[in-house]
């Protein structure tokens, strides 16, 4: 089949990469977060569960993090993450762990990529540690941070609203107000930045931490409310919709900005489509579980 | 959940600081606890920390204790005329106070609180319900109470009983106290509101008609006094009813000494694990106790300060010794009508560390010959031990020459025989010299909560045009 001449060859070999890089990721996080939820019981509060409230609070968070970020200095962004991953991993793991080696591998990891992003980035092979590391740390906060919301009550019908907020959200900043690009420029190279991601050559394939935590949360709770058969709608949409529709969205889209970078708002793509998802499985499955009736039928 | 988060914090902040409890905020606390329930069946792994409340901390007991008699005494010195006078009389300072250096003030006792009802009231706090103490220990006493208390006490009673699992949305509270106690009527009725539970006040109306609503109503719980807990056992078994015949999960019983026999009697009959034994008392409200398995005495230290005070000397009662409750309940917590140093006249005996059950009102202690001294609960455990089953107890106790005499009725040793029953005071230690009187007599010998029947339609024709 003859290649398009409006395609350059360059962007198709990115899209193949970012395709791979984003396969891997989000299928890779969303299968270990429902490993987790079948493995381990997340410590939980008292009182509380999740509720449509907390959905836009967590909205609102979204919306003014990316700002605040942008607005402090580099030394206290990466203060704020540093905390943000220290307690997402603590919480998330301590059950698995013993103290001290929870708190040894927290400070290793959070650690050695501060180094790394300091002093390794001047070669390829630096980059690509860089980033291997950093996939670490941001599927383990992701598969963390989306059992510790599921587990805390929050129900299919609250990710469904929650990626459908974030569709539009993506698509405002990234296509009208390019808040996401300027992040995503601000962030690379930097400790810590969010992104699980990977480069080859010249190339940085990336996935935002955000992105990853909704296809792990679709996921998780998915199977939550109605167990393996809804997983595997779930896991579908996740592939087609989470990893390839975006990765080789820009063949067909031009997303390329004023600086050469491909943004792809990955939400606009799956929040939709998740939506429309947990509608049919809720007409076709009935009523959520909760977590009670989830344990009690998967015990750990 | 984050909501959740901030309702817990501002509880937490008013009660570590003394401040007025947003009563709005617990009421959503409660409903939190509810979800949370039905999400998770069981609430999160520190629900300990929240049902025992700050001074669940030995560390921060006694720094929770201080804080609560000076903030509460320097309010009273402020807003109540009874204690303003009282205060300045004993020239204390409120900022200065401390829980074990209060015995300066002297105790409030109930005849103060009759004589000068009106003195307790704060100023700046508006009445809303009144509650009277149901008097079968002497004249009753009139407590006013604010709409902040009522909705506080529901609440706080509500969010403990949801979690600990006391209360549970598809309960069904049947409550047969007397309907005159209001304020107890409304903390149950109110406090099943908040849990989502339902419930059915009937008072303390014919035993059939609250065998038939228990049987038939479909009730799970049960709040009643033990003299008519003992009355409804003898009810259910005339009727041949048994624990097929109930639904019930819980029975708590109050206001009266609850002893072994009719306890078990009642576990048998209904088909529960226990009946719950609670300590309450109108003027000390909304401070309570509930004994455990082993009998043991254990107040809510986060709503107010208990001393055990030896009943001769006033002092701190010695391990072993029988003691008189006096009770501090703590500001934020009573507001209209606050007692301080409230003697309740209620005897425990003092374990090495803790109290031990409570005895019941010091002025029916006996004194013999020998020394000894014969309490309330001794006298009603040994009488409804007897095999007779002379339920509740009536009798009648003084002492003769040094000796204990017993006034039962006939029916009390009726076919176990004068020998016998003598010989049973004795194995429970009491050596006593039995005087018998006719049935028609019984009730007159000793009132019980029991005996403040409410007639109804159902149980009796009414006369029409008589």
């Amino acid at each position: 089949m003859p290649a398009d001449p409006d395609v350059p060859a360059d962007l198709v070999f990115q899209s193949v990469f970012q395709l791979c890089v984003t396969i891997a990721g989000a299928v890779l996080c969303a299968c270990l977060a429902v490993v987790y939820l079948r493995k381990v019981r997340v410590e939980r509060p008292a009182i509380g569960v999740f509720n449509g409230r907390d959905i836009g609070i967590l909205v609102f968070f979204l919306a003014t993090l990316p700002v605040i970020y942008l607005l402090l200095p580099r030394w206290a962004v990466t203060c704020l993450l540093a905390l943000t991953f220290v307690s997402a991993l603590s919480i998330g793991y301590r059950n698995l762990v013993g103290p001290l080696r929870l708190w040894l591998g927290i400070g290793l990891l959070l650690g050695l990529n501060i180094w790394l992003a300091r002093t390794m980035l001047g070669t390829v092979l630096g980059w690509q540690l860089f980033w291997l590391e950093g996939d670490v740390i941001m599927v383990l906060a992701a598969v963390a941070v989306a059992n510790l919301y599921v587990q805390g009550g929050m129900r299919l019908q609250h990710v469904a609203w929650f990626a459908l907020g974030l569709a539009g959200y993506d698509i405002v900043f990234t296509m009208v107000f390019p808040l996401t690009n300027a992040l995503v420029e601000d962030f690379l190279g930097w400790p810590l930045d969010p992104s699980f991601g990977m480069r080859l050559g010249i190339y940085n394939a990336a996935l935002g931490l955000g992105d990853l935590l909704v296809y792990c949360l679709f996921l998780v709770a998915s199977y939550k409310a109605y167990g393996m058969r809804a997983a595997r709608v779930a896991l579908v949409l996740v592939f087609v919709l989470g990893a390839v529709a975006p990765s080789l969205a820009p063949l067909i889209i031009n997303f390329i900005d004023a600086r050469g970078d491909v943004v792809v708002p990955a939400q606009t793509w799956f929040g939709p489509f998740a939506f429309l998802a947990y509608l049919w499985m809720r007409r076709r499955y009935g009523r959520e579980r909760t977590m009670r009736e989830f344990q009690l039928a998967a015990p750990v | 959940m984050f909501e959740t988060g901030i309702r817990q914090f501002r509880m937490a902040m008013g009660m570590v600081r003394g401040r007025r409890l947003d009563t709005g905020n617990l009421a959503r606390l409660v409903d939190d606890a509810r979800k949370t329930i039905a999400e998770f069946g069981e609430p999160g792994m520190d629900v300990q920390q929240i049902v025992d409340g700050p001074a669940g901390d030995p560390g921060a007991r006694e720094h929770f204790a201080t804080q609560g008699i000076r903030r509460t005494a320097a309010r009273l010195a402020a807003e109540s005329p009874f204690y303003a006078r009282r205060f300045a009389a004993a020239g204390v300072d409120p900022a200065k106070l401390r829980p074990g250096g209060l015995g300066a003030i002297p105790v409030t006792t109930k005849a103060d609180l009759i004589d000068r009802q009106d003195e307790f009231r704060c100023a700046g706090t508006a009445r809303h319900l009144a509650t009277r103490t149901t008097g079968t220990t002497g004249r009753p006493a009139e407590i006013w109470l604010s709409r902040y208390e009522i909705e506080l006490w529901p609440a706080l009673i509500a969010l403990s009983a949801v979690l600990t699992d006391e209360l549970r949305t598809s309960d069904v509270m049947q409550v047969n106290i007397s309907s005159r106690q209001t304020a107890a009527v409304h903390l149950n009725a109110a406090s099943c509101r908040l849990a989502g539970a339902a419930c059915r006040v009937l008072g303390v109306v014919p035993v059939d008609e609250a065998l038939d609503a228990l049987a038939d109503g479909g009730s799970t719980l049960l709040s009643a006094s033990p003299s008519y807990l003992a009355e409804l056992v003898l009810g259910a078994r005339r009727r041949g009813m048994g624990p097929g015949d109930f639904r019930l999960r819980g029975i708590q019983a109050g206001g009266e000494v609850l002893s072994p026999s009719v306890a078990a009697a009642v576990s048998e009959t209904f088909g529960v694990e226990r009946v719950g034994d609670n300590f309450g008392m109108t003027e000390v409200i909304p401070m309570s106790a509930r004994a455990c398995r082993q009998g043991h005495l254990h107040h809510d230290i986060n709503l107010g300060l208990v001393e055990y005070l030896d009943l001769e000397t006033s002092a701190p009662a010695e391990p072993g010794a029988l003691a008189t409750l006096v009770m501090t309940p703590f500001f934020p917590y009573r507001d209209c009508m606050p007692v301080f140093r409230y003697d309740t006249r209620d005897v425990v005996r003092m374990l090495p560390e803790e109290p031990l059950a409570c005895e019941l009102k010091a002025g029916h202690l006996l004194r013999t010959g020998s020394g000894d001294l014969v309490t309330p609960r001794q006298l009603v455990e040994a009488v409804e031990g007897l095999p007779t089953r002379p339920w509740p107890a009536r009798f009648r106790a003084s002492v003769h020459n040094g000796r204990l005499r017993l006034t039962l009725p006939a029916g009390a040793v009726d076919g176990f025989g004068e020998a016998a029953a003598r010989a049973h005071f004795a194995e429970a230690g009491l050596d006593v010299a039995l005087e018998i009187v006719p049935d028609g007599q019984a009730i007159s010998l000793r009132h019980v909560r029991s005996d403040l029947h409410e007639t109804t339609f159902s149980a009796r024709p009414a006369l029409i045009g008589a």
